[in-house]
């Protein structure tokens, strides 16, 4: 697994990125997958939940459709203004921030959902440790990993900019962050072959 | 930014609370103004409704 050794590479790649995002991304992540999961976290409505690089919005808005207390915060400004132009997200607090260091307190949310973000993340324990920071106790977190390409250039290309793992290496990094009833879920799209490891775990307290 | 989110935020770095001091304001939108932490006086700034809650070193 690769890490990405700075968070200056993680916001260059997705200035240029946040232009052709909406139209590359759905290959790879898209609404089927991202209602499933949505299900699968049991959100309800008045639960209060933070999409935790939020980037052009994609899950804040399904998030939405459930319940109607959904912060987001990422650390792209471009992104953030592509988001917050999106029909029925002009409602939400868009906050910049980092995954790793994230601006709220203790226990304020029933849930921490993040999506295609944590393979952008220098130090991924430390983003899910904040994660549990933020969550209430017996409150749950869903992390949708990164999809490892099959194409061996393009899987290549990807894991240079981007941090790859195992179901293992999952358990471990959200156990390190003190999560428990850590599960996982193994999801694809009919686009393409390659299979997105979704993973679903418990705050303890 | 609603005016009531400052009850859920916190200073990225020490995790403090924040002052919230409003230059101009819709409603109870917050358009301009700063978010002050006296813990470790770091001071954030909400632009065009958006604090930029990075932690300083990573600010533009």
């Amino acid at each position: 697994m690769a890490l990405l050794d700075d968070k200056d590479r993680a916001r260059t790649f997705y200035r240029c990125l946040s232009r052709v995002y909406d139209r590359v991304n759905p290959v790879f992540w898209n609404e089927d997958m991202r209602d499933r999961c949505v299900e699968l976290l049991e959100v309800v409505e008045g639960d209060r939940v933070v999409d935790v690089g939020c980037g052009t919005g994609f899950a804040t808005e399904a998030l939405l459709e459930v319940t109607s207390e959904v912060e987001a915060v990422d650390q792209s400004p471009q992104q953030l203004e592509m988001a917050r132009r999106k029909q029925g997200l002009d409602d939400v607090d868009f906050v910049l921030g980092d995954a790793e260091n994230l601006p709220y307190r203790d226990g304020v949310f029933d849930c921490a959902w993040s999506s295609g973000s944590i393979e952008y993340w220098p130090e991924p324990v430390e983003g899910l440790r904040e994660m549990r920071r933020v969550v209430r106790p017996e409150g749950r977190a869903l992390v949708v990993g990164p999809r490892q390409p099959s194409n061996r250039l393009l899987a290549r290309l990807a894991d240079s900019v981007m941090l790859f793992y195992t179901r293992e290496e999952a358990s471990e990094m959200f156990r390190e962050a003190g999560w428990t009833d850590v599960e996982h879920h193994v999801m694809g799209s009919n686009w393409v072959d390659d299979d997105a490891l979704v993973t679903i775990a418990r705050n303890p307290g | 930014m609603r005016e009531s989110l400052n009850d859920i935020l916190c200073c990225p770095v020490c995790k403090g609370d924040l002052e919230l001091e409003i230059t101009e304001q819709e409603g109870d939108d917050v358009l301009e103004g700063t978010l002050h932490c006296g813990e470790c006086d770091e001071t954030y700034e909400i632009t065009d409704g958006i604090p930029d809650l990075l932690p300083p070193e990573m600010q533009d």
